[in-house]
This record gives structure tokens, sequence and C-alpha cells, in this order.
């Protein structure tokens, strides 16, 4: 192909466009205003670029299952062993490409009405476009180190976009521990790429050439590697232990956590596992550990957003329930599935936090769902696609959740995991609970304050929220299943190159679709008797395991933050003064003791001297005495 | 080269020092000549660069007797790996001075030329006793500056890094000296030259090991490993920040580049003997200083805890026996320096203007000064360690290295990717990001001279990160000319 140089552009759009921004807000700050039209107009073109690129991509690769390869240049060769600046779109990579640029370039339209009245409005774009941007080298990069690249450009991102609000140190604590926790997920990705990189790498460090190294080794060996992947897995993708970041992230704008949430940043780590499955098929038994993660993951954060008042963090945790559902999929084998959901996520995720996003602007930054209610008559368009987002997250048919999450259940089922199917279904009906706990409060209940003023929420909010709320009603119909008379494009268009899911008679996929939605709508049921007319005047109870979110937090806190301040202070109080620095300066008292002793000896007493005469010719003629003999 | 190139480099600015110093010009006058000073040495330096060949042995030789009785020569040459720190120094001396541009005396100025003589007669040397010479000489001058225009118990400070190191390099002068007449048994004549040197066979194993440890305990002092740290802290934090910029970025590189150039070709097999237990000190070193970096109030120490878990990973690299960890090594010797430098740039100004070095007392310096904040991120994130800067490169390299080494040490060294991200990130809010309602309106924005300097440190942080290739290529020969004819170790692949 003699177009494939066009791929870097898929990545230099929004990279180069972030940098222009970027300097141009300094520009903007030191010598002259810039218009806020300018950041608007370079930052919504970028990821417009992208997508456009990657689909001209996806058209060449319908039909034939070709893979593009890019090398923009050597990065780094050592003794003959180089590593490439390389890039590759193939049917994940590009299909990922898609709804990134796609969704983010929704979110950036509707950020450039949230944000316009911020006077760091270039910054903003500038971190936008550069999230994306690392976005993209983390999905198109066609080795894991140039990914790992992206990986950390993402991090870094979402650190600064969390810590947005920087002038309020507990925002800034929210970005750190997010980094920070990435980080800890980063240890095991770089044990994992040091050991690919010595085990399997002899031949080059790019996938194609990984994925044959793989091969041969031992299973301890790929048990490892796949256990160190995953760790970073978990990370960013905010599961079980490391989640912890992910509801403090709210701490950034709106848009951020729709950004963070839905194209970019969550849904890498489900990439990561889907990106090796050449790894993760030769142990069938970390993937088993993989999916039992998204398991407990998705059924603990759906208990903790079921008693929580935040309206963001109550999306946050459903965010880290959904990606657990996605990681259930991916380690069972089902990469379709798992890729499939992150698809259909992408779109009513950005629905639910721009929704949520658009009602918080028309409050005044009000953020306790208990202190809304009754915003169906004051904002329409936000509710009509807010029930549409919330349908489809809790799995209602046809809304796109449901045919990803059935799918998911079904891979689960089938592949004889009928306890981790059992926590699916259970979740989903939590879901179901928690979701329409919010929809139900937020847009209906009684006794809330009418007189409040509402704010004006722009058109370029508003706009974005109908284009995602088509796709979270359409997204679905590309995977629907051929037990509804469908063809599952999803799992043709992957057909290829991941083994394909376990196929179970029609009548069982009708049975487990129908408990399905009966646990949903029981969920619903629950949801509408207690919440549908709420009365907001009455006292809520605020406390209990579930609402303090298990303690996890101060758990964490007192273990590990207090634990290595108490270390640092007896490492550089304790051992580096009193003992190291105490022997040093001790010696060096010795030295000036020794010079007091000897200064003493000048005392100006000649019978001292006349001693001393005599110590030293007694000592002169005994040394001569045995010299001699 | 014929024209003694290197002798310029060196001389050149002791040249202008004394000359200045006799000179009646004002601060602003020996200002300027040392900035061009800087600047004539950073272009010698790029002609150097440029026609250096791509060979792992010495270059631009020069060779004079010195004290022939005794076999003392005047012998310079560079490698590259010495290359590297030269294009450091050059490169960093002309930025940082446009950093101290205003405020400071004569005698700061006349020091700092006289600093980077000793630096660059250090890096240069290729005998013995030259390069005693010239790495006490380096002293003189650092002990004037910190007791001169240092701060708090600046006088104490000086006297303690002086005798301390002194001490040190005692047991160095002892070691060469010894070389020296194990050569002349052996040889029948006197020389000091390292190629000579390395050619004794005659010495015991005891005597190696002696004498290799005279050797390391002057250079584990200088970089400082555990549990040699102890003096860092109050010299970090007293010295004025031409100084302290120096120590940081350059001078305790030297002690690197001290166990690179002598130890390992002069005791080859107690060099991979003892590598096992300098990789594990230098990854308790990166691990204890970072944790100890974390509760420090005054900014200063916590950089140069900072700075010293940073030089412990160094040393992983450098006795990991492997090209990666060399590389590493290599990449975090300028990584660092760059990084850390920089950022004792940026906190000598906050210093400058506010008169503060504690962490609770600052904050909201983002709102005030962000281009300052900006080249704060930047080297934060080099630091850190952040794919996209050159630190990550070093780390990833290191971490590689020390996995060939020993798998657990691999494995260890990697929270190397933790360490620096759980201080540097929680300063950074309290420094710069968040506001404390501390009064910070002294605080100004940095200049367009600032700006100017601190750009080729932020461009090269970068581009070394996103294209380390474009800078690797001239140093692999010569680290695969250690590996192979001085350590003889098989090569990794």
């Amino acid at each position: 192909m003699t177009r494939d140089y066009l791929l870097v552009w898929i990545v230099l759009a929004p990279l180069m466009s972030s940098l222009v921004i970027g300097l141009l807000y300094l520009y903007s700050i030191k010598v002259s205003k810039v218009k806020n039209t300018i950041f608007t107009t370079l930052g919504l073109i970028s990821p417009l670029v992208s997508f456009l690129i990657a689909f001209f991509f996806f058209i060449q690769m319908i039909g034939n299952d070709t893979t593009f390869f890019y090398s923009a240049y050597r990065w780094l060769g050592v003794d003959g062993y180089d590593i490439d600046m390389g890039f590759m779109a193939d049917r994940l990579s590009i299909f990922m490409t898609l709804f990134i640029t796609f969704v983010g370039w929704l979110i950036h339209i509707y950020a450039s009405g949230y944000m316009r009245d911020d006077e760091g409005y270039g910054k903003f774009f500038f971190y936008f476009n550069l999230f994306i941007a690392s976005m993209l080298i983390l999905v198109l990069a066609d080795s894991p180190i140039i990914m790992f690249i992206g990986w950390e450009g993402v991090g870094v991102c979402s650190y600064l976009l969390i810590s947005y609000y920087y002038k309020d140190g507990e925002n800034v604590k929210a970005g750190n521990k997010a980094f920070i926790a990435n980080r800890v997920g980063d240890f095991g990705f770089i044990i994992a790429l040091t050991m690919l990189f010595y085990y399997a790498g002899a031949n080059g460090f790019d996938y194609v050439n990984l994925s044959h190294g793989v091969q041969n080794l031992s299973p301890t060996v790929l048990s490892c590697i796949g256990f160190a992947l995953f760790l970073g897995a978990v990370g960013k993708s905010a599961q079980i232990p490391l989640y912890v970041w992910l509801p403090d992230a709210m701490a950034g704008p709106t848009p951020v956590s729709a950004l963070i949430h839905a194209a970019t940043m969550v849904t890498a780590g489900v990439y990561m596992v889907a990106r090796f499955h050449f790894l993760y098929d030769l142990i069938p038994n970390v993937g088993l550990f993989i999916a039992y993660i998204g398991a407990f993951s998705a059924l603990f954060a759906a208990i903790i957003a079921t008693k929580q008042t935040d309206i963001k963090k109550i999306l946050a945790y459903s965010t880290m329930s959904q990606l657990g559902y996605m990681f259930i999929a991916v380690g069972l084998g089902g990469y379709s599935a798992g890729i499939f959901h992150v698809f259909t996520h992408a779109f009513f995720k950005a629905l639910l936090f721009m929704g949520a996003g658009a009602v918080i602007v028309a409050l005044h930054h009000e953020q306790n769902i208990f202190k809304m209610g009754g915003m169906k008559k004051k904002l329409p368009i936000v509710y009509m696609t807010m029930l549409v987002a919330t349908l489809a997250i809790s799995g209602i048919p046809p809304f796109a959740g449901f045919f990803s999450k059935d799918e998911i259940l079904l891979t689960a089922f089938a592949s004889g995991n009928s306890f981790l199917w059992l926590i699916g279904v259970f979740t989903a009906m939590l879901t179901a609970y928690y979701m329409f706990r919010l929809f139900f409060v937020v847009f209906y209940s009684k006794n809330y304050n009418e007189k409040r003023d509402i704010h004006y929420v722009p058109k370029s909010m508003q706009i974005p929220l109908i284009v995602l709320a088509f796709g979270a009603i359409l997204a679905g119909f590309i995977g629907v299943p051929e037990a509804l008379g469908g063809s599952n494009m999803v799992s043709i268009w992957f057909e290829n190159w991941v083994k394909s899911p376990l196929h179970v008679a029609h009548s069982t996929e009708y049975m487990l679709m129908s408990i399905n939605i009966f646990v949903v709508f029981l969920g619903i049921v629950v949801a509408y008797l207690k919440f549908y007319n709420y009365d907001m005047k009455q006292k809520l109870k605020l406390s209990g395991i579930i609402y303090n979110k298990f303690y996890i937090d101060e758990i964490y806190d007192k273990v590990f933050v207090e634990g290595i301040k108490k270390l640092s202070i007896f490492f550089s109080l304790k051992i580096d003064i009193n003992i190291i620095d105490a022997i040093v300066m001790g010696s060096s008292r010795g030295f000036i003791r020794a010079g007091e002793f000897v200064s003493r000896m000048q005392s100006a007493n000649t019978r001292h001297y006349a001693l001393f005469m005599l110590v030293g010719v007694s000592m002169a003629s005994i040394y001569l005495l045995i010299v001699l003999g | 080269m014929d024209f003694g190139i290197l002798s310029i480099i060196i001389f050149l600015p002791m040249f202008v020092a004394f000359t200045f110093l006799l000179l009646p010009v004002g601060a602003k006058g020996t200002r300027n000549a040392a900035f061009v000073t800087s600047i004539i040495i950073f272009l010698l330096s790029f002609y150097v660069y440029q026609n250096f060949e791509l060979s792992g042995f010495m270059q631009f030789r020069e060779y004079y007797s010195w004290i022939e009785s005794y076999g003392i020569n005047y012998s310079l040459g560079i490698d590259g790996f010495s290359l590297i720190i030269l294009m450091l120094i050059a490169t960093l001396i002309p930025c940082a001075y446009l950093w101290l541009w205003d405020g400071r005396t004569k005698g700061y100025w006349v020091s700092m030329l006289l600093i980077q003589t000793g630096i660059t007669g250090t890096l240069f040397s290729q005998d013995l006793i030259l390069f005693y010479f010239f790495w006490e000489a380096m002293l003189l001058p650092v002990f004037i500056i910190i007791g001169m225009f240092g701060t708090g118990n600046r006088v104490f400070s000086t006297i303690k890094i002086t005798v301390y190191t002194i001490m040190g390099s005692l047991f160095m002068l002892i070691s060469i000296l010894y070389i020296g007449v194990a050569f002349y048994n052996e040889f029948g004549s006197w020389s000091f030259a390292l190629n000579d040197v390395v050619q004794i066979t005659s010495l015991s194993r005891t005597e190696q090991i002696w004498l290799f440890f005279g050797f390391m305990i002057a250079f584990a002092i200088k970089i400082p490993l555990f549990p040699f740290h102890t003096w860092l802290l109050e010299t970090y934090s007293n010295s004025p920040t031409g100084g302290v910029f120096l120590f940081s970025s350059i001078m305790a590189k030297l002690g690197v580049y001290g166990i690179v150039r002598f130890v390992m070709p002069i005791f080859p097999e107690l060099y991979k003997e003892f590598a096992p237990y300098f990789v594990w000190l230098g990854i308790f070193g990166l691990i204890y200083f970072g944790i100890a970096a974390i509760m420090q109030i005054n900014i200063k120490k916590m950089f140069a805890y900072s700075s010293a878990s940073h030089l412990g990973f160094i040393v992983v690299g450098i006795f990991s026996l492997n090209i990666q960890g060399m590389i590493g090594a290599a990449f975090l010797i300028i990584a660092h320096a760059m990084a850390t430098g920089g950022l004792f740039l940026l906190v000598g100004k906050m210093e400058y203007d506010l008169g503060i070095k504690s962490i609770p007392a600052l904050g909201g310096i983002a709102k005030r000064a962000p281009l300052f904040t900006v080249y704060f991120a930047v080297m934060l994130l080099c630091i850190v360690g952040l794919p996209g800067t050159n630190g990550f490169v070093s780390e990833f390299f290191i971490i590689l290295g020390a996995f060939g080494f020993s798998k657990v040490a691999g494995i260890v060294s990697a929270l190397t990717v933790l360490v620096a991200a759980s201080f540097m990130l929680w300063m950074f809010q309290r420094v710069v990001l968040q506001d404390s309602g501390n009064d910070v309106s002294k605080m100004r924005d940095i200049n367009k001279k600032e700006l100017l300097g601190m750009l080729p440190l932020a461009f090269l942080i970068i581009a070394m990160g996103i294209y380390p290739d474009w800078f690797f290529y001239k140093i692999d020969p010569t680290i695969q000319h250690y590996l192979r004819d001085i350590l003889d170790v098989r090569m990794a692949g």
C-alpha cells in the first residue's frame, strides 16, 4: 500500500494540534490574547481528521484482512537490535481508533460548550488533544514499548486533567492518586516488557515477532508475563485492587470524565489484553483469573454505586462495573465480545457523563442527586437522551448495551463458568437498579426546590447528546446475535484473528436472554417503587459500610500512605541523621579531641617537656636495642 | 588534533578567570566574559562532537611530559563516554549562566569558571596523577563558592564537604601511588598513564581488593552511594544555585565516570566480581533515598535525596555488565543532569525571588508564573521517567540491564517507576499548584533570558525521549568496547 504513511497522521493530527494549541495558549497568557474560536477550531478539527483517515483504512479492510504497517523511524538501535517507532492498523486497532476518534470528537464539541467561560480554555484543549493523541499511539503502536509511550501519555494527561482545577489541593491529590495507582500498574507492565524482551523478543520487539516468540516459552514464564501485563491493565482500567483512583478522578471537569470513561484511558486495559491475545490464548488459567477479577470488580462497584449520592461518582462506579464485564469476556477469550462492549459502552457512557454534566451546569455545579429532582421538565433533551443511555447501560433490548452485555454473559455461560455468569446476571440487576435510582431521583421525585434558577445549557452541549443517543440506540445492531436473526458483524470482523466464541444452542441463548431481561426489569421495578416519587424533604441516611465504600480508601491510606511516610521519617531522621551522620560527625569530633589532647601537651611547662623527652629517649633506646639486638 | 582543542577547552575558563580577576572589571563584565567563554567552549565541544569518529577508542589525544623522572604526563583524550559528559557540560553551563545572570558578584563568576576547568580537566585526563590533580583542584572553587555565597550554615557545610571528599580522595591517592610503584617494580620505569597501568599483572588479589576499594571510596563519596551521602543534604541545601547546579548535574556524575574510566579497566576482574554488591547497593540507594525524600520539608534537601536516588540507579546500570544497562546509565547521566540541573535552577530562582525553600511555605506558584510551571513540569516528568522524555529511555534500559544481570534485581529495580512519582507529584502539588494561602506575590515569571536558557534542556529531554537513536549512535561503539574488550563479557542479544 502506498498510502501507509497516512497511518502516522492519525496520531500526528491531534499531536500537532495539541502542540500548536499549547504554544498559542502560552502566547495568549503571556503576550496577547488569542480568541477562543481559534482553540476550538484547532481542537475540533484534529480528532475529525484522525477519524476520517481511520475510516479510510477501515474501508480498505472490509472484505480482506489486510494489516497496514508504517514505521516512522528507528527509535533505538542497540547492537543490531532495532526498535522502531512503528504503527500498525489491523482490525482491532482500527476498530478502536474509529470510535475513539468519533466519540472523542463529540466530547470535544461538548467541551467547547462546557468550558467556554473557563480562563484556561486553550490549555484544556491542549490537554484534550494530547489525550486523544496518546490514546491513538497506544492503540496503533506496533510494539509494546511504543504502546507504553501512549499508555503513559494517557496517564499523564489524565493527571493533568483531573487536577485541572489545581488551586484546590484536593483536586491535585485526586490527580496524584490516579497517577500513582496507574504507576503501580506500570510496575507490572514494565516487568512484562522486560520479560518479553528477554524471553520472546529475540527476533524483534513488535507484536508479530513477539507472537512467534511466545509460542515455545514455558508456562511459568508465560504466566508471569501474563500476570505482570494484567497488573498494568488493572491500574489503567480501574479494577480491584487498583480502582481507587477512578471515583476520585471526578475532580476534573465533566468532559474529562466523559473522555476518560468512554473514549480513552480506562478501555486501554481491555484493549491491551485483547492485543496480547496471542499470549493469553496460551495461558487460559491466567485468563480465568482475569475474568474473576473482572467479575468481582463488576459486582463490587455495582454494590457501592447503589448507595452513592454524587451523580458523577455513581457513574464512575458504573464504569468500573462495566469494565469488569469486559474483563470477564477478554479473560475467557471472548475478545470480540469484550471489544464490542467497549464499543457500545463508549456511546452510552459518554452520553451519561455529558448528560450528567448538563444537569450539573444547569444546577450551578450541584452534584448531589438528592438535591436535584424534577429535571424532566427543565431539560427535556437531556431527559430523553439520558433515558436512552440508562436503558442502554441497563441492558434493555434493543439498546446498545443489551447486545454486548448479553454476548459477554453468553461467553461466560458457554465456557462453563456458571459462577461468573451468575455474578454477571446479579450485577446486571444491580446496574438497572442503581442507574434507574439515579434517573428517577434526578428527573422525577417530588418536593424539590421549585424556585431554583436554571443555568443555560448551550447548544454545543446538547447536540452531541442527541448524536450519542442515536449511537446508544443503534450501536448494538452491529452485533446482533444469530439467535435473533442477526449476523453479529462484530465477531465476523474479528473472526480471522481470534478464536471464535463458544457456540450454544439457540434455545439456551433464548433462555439466558430471558433471565437477563427479567432480572433487569426486576431492578428497574424496585428502583421505580423506591425513587419515582422520592420525597426530597426526607432525611438521607448517609452511613453504613456500603456508603463508605467498604472503607477501602481509609485502609489504603493507613497502610500504604501513612506507612511510607513513617518509613520516610525513619530513614531520613533516625538512620541518616541519628546514625550515619552521627558517626561521620563523631569521627571528626574524634580528630578534634585528638588535636586537643596533643595541644594540651604543649603546656609551656618545662617539667612536662622534660618528661616527654625522657619518654621519647627511652622509647628510642628500647627500639634500637630491639632492632640492633 | 594538532592544535590541542581539549587543552583549550580545559584552560580557557581558567585563563579568563585569572585575567578578569586581575583586571579592574566589575561583576557584569566578568559575567559577560564567562558567558562568552561558555559559548566558545560549547562551539569547540560541538566541533569535537561532530568530528568524533564512531569507534570505541580514545580520540583527540594530547600528550606532553610533565614530571618526567616519575613518569607523570599531561595526557588527554576522550572516548564516547567522556564525549557525552563533555556535551553535557558544554550545553548546561551557558544555559545555567542565563539563569544566574543577575545579582551575582565577580568572585562568583570567577569561581564558576574555575570549576568548569576542574571538571573538564578531570574528564579528559588519561594519567592517574593528572586526574587526581584536577579532581582535587575542582574542590577549591567549590569551597569558595559555598563558603562565600552559600546560605544557612554555609561555612560548616563547606568544611564538611571538603574534609569529607578529601578524606575519600586520600584513599584514591594512596591507591594511585601504590599502583605507580607496582608498575615501577614490574616494568622498571615510572608511569601513571592509564594505558600503562592496566598492564600490571604483579598485584596479588588482596592488594587488588584494597586498591579497588581505595578508588571506590573516593568515587562513592562523590556520587554519593549509601552510606556516604550525609554531606549531600547540607551541601545542596546551603549551596548557592550555581554551585548546587554544577554539583548535582555534573560533579556527581564524575564519580560514576571515574568508576568507568579507571576502576573498570584497571580491575576488570574485581569489577565483575563485586558487581552484584554494587548493583544491589545501587538499587538499595534508589529505594532508600527515594523514600527518604518523601517527607523532606526543605525542597533542596528533597532534590538532594532525589538526586542520590537516581545516581544509585546509574550505578546499577554501569555494574549490570550488559549493553542495556550501560546504555541506560549513559542516558540517565544525561537525563538526570538536565532534569535535576533544571530543577535546581528553577528552585534557585524561586528561592531568589521569595527567599523560601520550605515546601509548606510555598504554593500557588502556577498562577503567578505559568512559564516557570511549564518548565518545572517538563523537568519533573523527566525525573519521574515518563515515556516521551529521555528519563524513560534511561529507566527502561537500566531495568533491562538489571534484569539481564539478575532477574530479582530487574524486578526490584522496576520499582523505580513508583519511587520518584511518589514524592515528586506531592511536592509539585504543594510547591507549585495548590493555593496554600501563602504570600508568593514576589514570585515573578521567568524572563526572556531564562526562557531561552531552559529551552535547550527541555528540548533535549523531549527530543532524546522521542528519538533516542539520534543521540545514541555516538556512544554505542564505546560501550561495546567496554564490554567486549575490557570486561570481556558475552553480549546479550
